[in-house]
């Protein structure tokens, strides 16, 4: 086998290699490639010119910051790495170590056993436990090789033991030097050019070079490229989620251009069904819901965040600003609405409504998780671990992970729903904008006084001179249960004086006073005074009636309750309307905090209007603290109700312009009707939690929670991002914005590599780093390094275009290969990481259900909004406590989408969970496929199934005559190809064989929601929607 | 009619998603944990013991009884009965709903010793009083958490949080199943709702959703769900459009070659045998009258409690639900299915609504258990399976030994109820290598362990290793950690005194 090697960079220079060299003191290099041989370490000038070889290397400084790490990598070299009898540190010796060293020699304090790190090379060869070149002195060496069980290492009790080899891999790699290599993902990542191959005719894209270049030293050969319709399938499901239609196939097959896959994929990218399909991919990293969780795990309305990751998705919005928006929206300048509700992708954590639960323990809980899921995300590293203690394996300690979760210490949110945001949709939004440019016209137009308006004005105003708009009663008696006194001067206000008791209950006696023709009382007003209007010995506080009576007391002594209605008032204290004051309960009622120190107004209009009498009033204030009314003033008035608005005084020019004037009135009741619309839709304009930043006074501050215990609190932290990867951005905010630039910082080395994996993982089935949720030491090794690095840097170099890298792949050679596989393929290479076909995997639980509804023409093609509750079978919602039902969808509801079926997080859609989607808990960083017979059942017996093959059993005999046709067309629109004459004939015999009587088809249609059809049929496509085929991704 | 080349044996061999598969049902987990993921795992085959137990039985009370009036038997509590509590045993305390200085409750009904072994037990529990010398009744359990949701999680997933594996879910993901035709994991509950964590409490978490507890439904719908064929397609007609599915199926294979389309094959199969096994083993109407009568079982009763929006108040001691579920474990273990979970709801006594006090609703569950649990263990012991089959029981926490004061301080019937306690309660365990007896005490009012502190994850290390799982090697690979059902810390010990 050919030594491997490579040069990437035009910067590669000889002296800086030998500088460099020297400094590292050794070949410490990292090696991006995954078994491979090794051949020593040769002459760098000899092999500059290796450009073809597929391995490289880079330079490393443990612990470096982005600035130096730069200078250094920015130096490449080719020179073999590794030869049959080299040892290499993160394939051969870091898996030994960190499976039985690291748990007590590692980089955490709390369990470091003998102060011995083996972790860092300084400390293992400063305590001697590696003498580098000498084995047979080094500590490490005796120790795991010593015969006596107390000395030897690991100990007995630990579970591990070494074996032979490994004994002998560590001796030799001590021999020859003991040289430590940084982790590769740590390192950031270079592009270098693709390399070349042998079969030069292959390769369409960058991406195919490596992909080839791999087969070929495999001594494999790729498979041929898919069949033209089997690739519109494929690409169709892999960016949109639904597969062709009949016309598109047309279209696709008969397009004689250069480049028929360009345009289906340019066609694709655009269509709005784009972003819903990657939305999910998205929102099982946001751990969406429509619920909760735990106990009573009710309802959350945060849909309209799904909608904005769809609308961001569909806007190709660059990643870097798609991070920035969710994670800190709204710590940016000039926040738009939209930047705000992006914030919820971190309020999609739980809050706990269980009874007696400690706030802070789930606030708490929710943070932690949101730091979590930040660094599982964008870094695909775990730092869940080092809450109790530093991370075992990857450079985070413990502190770190306080002083990092410091940034997201500091929202607004206390394991309740709030704070919440208002979030319209594009259509309310619109809405709102028309009706406010017309609240304007409308409000221009009703302030014009038309000519007569001043005459009839002054007119109208002397008619109130009898009786006046509002006439001050006269106390004519009264009582009070704890001897208050009262005194009324001559503006009419009723003073209490004497002791102020905590609370009493008092009864007025007011005398009507005569009116001109007997005229009714209409309505009924009572003002309550401060201090500085009325003087007397209470000062202003509060005020709590917790209930109000008015009575008639006739001249013959009887009395009857006159009945309030139309409460109005200029304040009322949250909770404390002035509606609760007339509602017969004497629980709460109208009170005035916070402010009580203003003079405050209620009106109440009389249901039945008396002209003459005693008025009885009943106040009850037994509410306790002394919530007493200290002034007061009782009036009446015997004019129309609409002219009588709870205001301290109230404004004639404009009662007049508003309720009489009938020029005037017109406009201001068309704006009054405006402003209702606008109230209403402002009431249904969804709110939506989000992150909002304590505000400076109120900020937490972070200390270490002992073993992750919130209840037991070390050492105070402050903010710091983990320092192996980079120190935070010069000029960022010290908030998590800043981390959000940290993370989109061009030298952090995770977060590009970690999405094109992503990306790559959907697209392929695997990623290339197998384990994408692990970058860090314990995950896999990536099939491709280099390519994955090639792909990062062009994602981030190309302004972090989601689409143009799925456009990227999905062009290249490697992805239109034949799914076809060969007995040798599987022997060879089972599992297809070497790349040598095509992906051909299951499709994702919401792609069976929306295929499903898709070819058999159901499917709604709506895009956002709440979610929907399609068909599930009864009794499966048997939540504890809290009262909410699942309700069956009718009409369009029914068919939409999986990504808008609700998500109850405990309990979650049967069929979704079964094709193993999560149930939005916590981040699921990918869903691990199965195959197992509930699966089976769901497909073949679920409500949603049963109908879509109804309404395809309809299609396909509406579209044609013949039996053996209408099962062609059917193989066409679900499979998307011709059907071979054993498949319909197969079927044509289960046609012919099916026997259904009166009774079991009826029963069979209406399960199929048909009123009339054919049931063999309906059993027909029951069988298409079922087929491997259609289950799999072509 | 259709050649296929690959033989099911060949197909199994070669690929990894075929073993997911069959992992659900049967082969087991050892090669699919092999497959799972790559990097280092420390614990890959090297986590099983000779196992005591084949299969697991595990009754959780949800919203926990009180032990108090069950199996702790405290005449010092009796003596201070409705005086102040001391305020020793409230400072610093965090309680869910007691506030201010609440009064002691003693227990509110009569003790009696039973069996050979003069086990003290309460007279709501007279027929479990009959078989008291089979279990193993461990006293001195506590807990980390104090309300239902994180402590009914904390005590299956070994997380307060959500997102871990059930107890369940481990068993079957590291032994598998004995019977193809049966989920290995089924849970079945009463008591008219989920408990307070949800389905959650037999999710997979981060394992495969192959080992997520299946939920056989008593309540009249179907058993599993889906297992019907819809109405109007009979089984006749199911297996005619099976057979042309299997023969295109073939034809596909043979033209694409992907062994995941053979393991598809075998999967619509084990569904079609699966509509008639799990019926079968869910029909109790096969069983004779006198076993019926042993448990106070009742086929094809559906309780009005079962879809009730508030089922408390409907609760009746004589309601078989949960002697139907007892019953129906029995068959699922001795069909092999490995782990049956019953959950039974309403157990949370504090007395503050109608149907959820210690004096009137506990009589009443009681009653709907105590035969039935008695019944179960009578039957597996007669049919030589106790020794196989671990039987365990309990709640998530215990109850205080002072009335919860919310709304009230004075003693008024129907509405005596005690708070959420977690610092001492009993759960017992039977059968499968189990020593029967008592471990541990607590002091003389029950607030406290006396002697022989019970973890939660003592109980779970405990439970593994008799059904010959080796709790602190069994793990899997998950977020950086070997995730383990008893934590990250090596606390959690087998129980070795009372194992036989």
């Amino acid at each position: 086998m050919l030594n491997d090697y490579t040069t990437a960079s035009h910067e590669t220079q000889q002296p800086q290699f030998d500088r460099l060299l020297q400094f590292m003191g050794g070949d410490a290099t990292v090696s991006m490639a995954e078994n491979s041989r090794v051949r020593s370490l040769g002459s760098p000038k000899s092999n500059l010119c290796s450009t073809d070889k597929t391995r490289f290397s880079m330079v490393f400084k443990s612990g470096c910051s982005f600035s130096n790490i730069t200078w250094l990598i920015a130096v490449l070299y080719s020179f073999p790495l590794w030869s049959d009898d080299t040892v290499e540190y993160n394939r051969d010796i870091r898996p030994i170590l960190a499976k039985n060293c690291f748990a007590c020699h590692g980089q955490d304090n709390a369990s470091r056993e003998a102060e011995l790190r083996l972790d860092l090379r300084d400390t293992a060869v400063s305590s001697e436990a590696i003498v580098p070149g000498r084995p047979q002195d080094s500590e490490l060496v005796a120790r795991i090789e010593s015969e006596d069980p107390e000395l030897r290492m690991p100990p007995n009790d630990s579970g591990h033991s070494l074996t032979k080899s490994e004994i002998e891999t560590i001796r030799q790699w001590i021999s020859n030097g003991a040289n430590y290599q940084q982790h590769w993902a740590f390192v950031p990542p270079i592009k270098v050019p693709p390399p070349k191959v042998n079969n030069a005719e292959w390769p369409r894209s960058p991406i195919d070079h490596f992909v080839l270049k791999k087969l070929e030293e495999k001594q494999m050969v790729p498979s041929p490229q898919a069949e033209r319709a089997q690739l519109l399938r494929r690409v169709s499901l892999d960016l949109i989620g639904l597969p062709p239609t009949m016309d598109e196939l047309e279209a696709f097959l008969v397009d004689k251009s250069d480049d028929p896959l360009g345009n289906v994929v340019d066609r694709l990218l655009e269509s709005e069904a784009f972003g819903e399909h990657w939305a999910r991919m998205w929102l099982d990293l946001a751990r969406y819901a429509d619920t909760k969780g735990y106990e009573k795990d009710r309802h959350r309305d945060i849909w309209r965040y799904r909608d904005w990751v769809i609308d961001a998705l569909n806007a190709d919005m660059p990643y870097d600003r798609f991070t920035i928006e969710q994670l800190a929206g709204d710590l940016l300048p000039n926040r738009t609405t939209d930047q705000i509700l992006a914030t919820a992708f971190h309020r999609n954590t739980m809050t706990n409504e269980e009874g007696g639960t400690d706030n802070e323990e789930f606030r708490v809980a929710a943070v932690k998780d949101r730091v979590d899921t930040t660094i599982q995300v964008w870094m695909g590293l775990t730092m869940g671990c080092a809450k109790c203690h530093s991370h075992k394996y990857d450079p985070i300690s413990n502190g770190d992970y306080y002083a990092f979760y410091a940034y997201f210490n500091q929202t607004q949110d206390t394991d309740t729903e709030g704070p919440f945001w208002k979030t319209p949709t594009a259509a309310q939004a619109k809405k709102l904008a028309d009706w406010e440019r017309r609240i304007e016209d409308l409000t221009a137009r009703a302030k014009k006084r038309p000519s007569g308006f001043p005459a009839a004005l002054e007119k109208w105003k002397q008619s109130l001179d009898s009786p006046r708009l509002w006439e001050t009663l006269d106390l004519a008696n009264s009582k009070s249960e704890n001897n208050v006194d009262f005194h009324q001067g001559e503006n009419g206000i009723i003073v209490a004086g004497g002791k102020r008791p905590a609370k009493d209950t008092w009864t007025f006696y007011f005398d009507l006073p005569q009116a001109p023709n007997s005229t009714p009382v209409t309505s009924f007003r009572i003002e309550h005074l401060p201090q500085s209007m009325g003087g007397g010995d209470w000062p202003d506080a509060n005020v709590a009636i917790r209930e109000l009576k008015v009575e008639l007391v006739e001249i013959d002594g009887t009395s009857r309750e006159l009945k309030l209605a139309n409460p109005r008032a200029t304040f009322s204290q949250q909770g404390w309307s002035i509606e609760k004051a007339i509602d017969g309960k004497n629980d709460v009622g109208w009170a005035l905090s916070p402010k009580f120190a203003e003079p405050q107004v209620a009106v109440f209009d009389l249901v039945e209007p008396v002209s003459s009498g005693q008025l009885k009033v009943t106040l009850d204030q037994q509410f306790g603290q002394s919530l007493l009314l200290a002034r007061s003033r009782f009036s009446i008035s015997r004019h129309s109700t609409s002219w009588l608005q709870a205001e301290l005084s109230p404004n004639l020019e404009q009662v007049f312009a508003v309720h009489v004037f009938p020029m005037t009135m017109k406009a201001y009741a068309e704006l009054a009707a405006a402003q209702n619309e606008v109230k209403k839709l402002r009431s249904s304009i969804p709110q939506t939690p989000v992150m909002l930043e304590l505000k400076e006074a109120k900020r937490r501050k972070t200390k270490i929670h002992n073993r992750g215990n919130f209840l037991d609190q070390t050492d105070e932290v402050s903010p710091a991002v983990p320092s192996t990867f980079g120190t935070f951005p010069e000029n960022a905010p010290p908030n998590r914005l800043g981390v959000a630039q940290w993370i989109m910082h061009r030298e952090n080395p995770l977060t590009s590599r970690v999405m094109v994996n992503r990306i790559w993982a959907r697209l392929f089935g695997a990623g290339l780093v197998e384990t994408e949720e692990d970058f860090g030491t314990q995950g896999m090794e990536p099939s491709h390094p280099m390519m994955l690095d090639w792909l990062a840097v062009d994602f981030r170099d190309n302004g972090w275009s989601i689409k143009q890298l799925l456009r990227t792949i999905v062009m290249s050679s490697t992805y239109r290969q034949s799914s076809r596989v060969t007995d040798e393929q599987i022997a060879r290479d089972s599992r297809n990481r070497w790349l040598g076909r095509g992906p051909r995997f299951r499709l994702p639980a919401e792609t069976v259900r929306d295929q499903a509804l898709a070819v058999s023409g159901l499917l709604s093609h709506q895009i956002g909004g709440p979610s929907v509750m399609p068909p599930q079978p009864p009794g499966v919602w048997k939540s504890t406590y809290s009262g909410e039902d699942w309700k069956n969808a009718d009409g369009p509801n029914r068919y939409r989408r999986g990504l808008y079926t609700y998500r109850k997080r405990t309990s979650p859609y049967p069929a979704m969970i079964t094709f193993d989607a999560g149930s939005g808990e916590v981040c699921q960083i990918r869903r691990i496929r199965t195959n197992t017979p509930l699966q089976a059942l769901v497909t073949l017996n679920d409500t949603v199934f049963i109908e879509a093959a109804g309404a395809l059993a309809q299609r396909m005999q509406t579209a044609k005559r013949i039996l053996s046709d209408q099962i062609a067309y059917g193989f066409r629109l679900v499979l998307t190809r011709s059907a071979e004459p054993a498949e319909i004939a197969r079927l044509v015999s289960l046609y012919d064989s099916l026997e259904f009587d009166q009774a079991s088809s009826q029963q069979w249609l209406s399960a199929a929601r048909l009123a009339t059809g054919d049931p063999k049929m309906v059993a027909v496509a029951n069988v298409i929607l079922n087929l491997d085929e259609t289950l799999m991704k072509p | 009619m259709m050649h296929h080349s690959f033989t099911l044996q060949h197909a199994r061999a070669t690929t990894r998603r075929h073993f997911f598969g069959q992992a659900g049902l049967g082969v087991g987990a050892i090669a699919l944990q092999s497959m799972l993921s790559g990097p280092i795992q420390a614990s890959q085959t090297n986590y099983r013991i000779p196992a005591k137990a084949k299969s697991i039985i595990y009754l959780h009370m949800a919203g926990s009884p009180s032990q108090l009036d069950l199996f702790e038997y405290k005449p010092a509590l009796k003596k201070i009965h409705n005086t102040d509590c001391p305020q020793e045993y409230l400072e610093g305390k965090r309680f869910a709903f007691i506030k201010g200085t609440p009064k002691m409750l003693g227990p509110m009904f009569e003790y009696k010793q039973h069996g050979d072994s003069g086990q003290w037990l309460s007279e709501l529990l007279p027929n479990l009083a009959k078989v008291v010398d089979d279990i193993c009744v461990v006293r001195s359990v506590r807990t980390e958490q104090f309300n239902h949701a994180p402590a009914q999680l904390f005590m299956h997933t070994g997380n307060s949080f959500l997102g871990s594996p059930s107890m369940g879910s481990w068993v079957t993901y590291g032994l598998g199943s004995d019977n193809e035709n049966l989920p290995g994991f089924v849970v079945l509950a009463s008591g008219g709702k989920t408990p307070s964590a949800g389905k959650s409490l037999w999710g997979a978490g981060f394992l495969p959703t192959v080992y997520q507890g299946v939920q056989c439904r008593t309540d009249g719908g179907d058993p599993i769900l889906f297992l019907s064929n819809p109405k109007g397609l009979d089984r006749k007609a199911r297996r005619k459009t099976l057979d042309a599915l299997n023969d295109l199926n073939r034809l596909q294979h043979q033209q694409v070659g992907d062994p995941e389309t053979i393991t598809r094959i075998a999967q619509f199969e084990l569904a079609f045998r699966m509509q008639v096994s799990v019926p079968e083993v869910m029909d109790i109407n096969k069983e004779p009258q006198h076993i019926l009568d042993l448990y106070g079982a009742k086929p094809g009763y559906i309780s009005d409690a079962e879809s009730a929006a508030d089922p408390r108040i409907l609760y009746k001691g004589d309601d078989p639900t949960f002697a139907n579920n007892c019953l129906l474990a029995r068959r699922l273990v001795e069909s092999g299915v490995r782990f049956v979970q019953l959950y039974d709801w309403g157990w949370d006594h504090h007395g503050t609504s109608p149907g959820e006090s210690v004096d009137e609703t506990l009589p009443i569950k009681s009653r709907q258990i105590d035969q039935a649990i008695a019944g179960l263990l009578t039957d597996l012991k007669q049919r030589g399976m106790l020794d196989e089959t671990l039987v365990v029981w309990g709640g998530e926490f215990g109850r205080t030994p002072m009335m919860q004061n919310n709304q009230r301080t004075e003693l008024v019937k129907g509405f005596i109820g005690r708070d959420h306690h977690p610092h001492a309660f009993t759960m017992w365990m039977a059968g499968g290598g189990i020593k029967p007896g008592s471990y541990g005490q607590t002091d003389e009012i029950g607030y406290y362990v006396g002697e022989n502190p019970v973890s939660v994850r003592d109980m779970q290390s405990t439970i593994l290793h008799q059904i010959g799982i080796d709790p602190h090697r069994f793990s899997f690979a998950y977020q950086g950690l070997n995730q383990r059902l008893i934590g990250p810390t090596n606390e959690g010990r087998v129980l070795r005194d009372i194992l036989s």
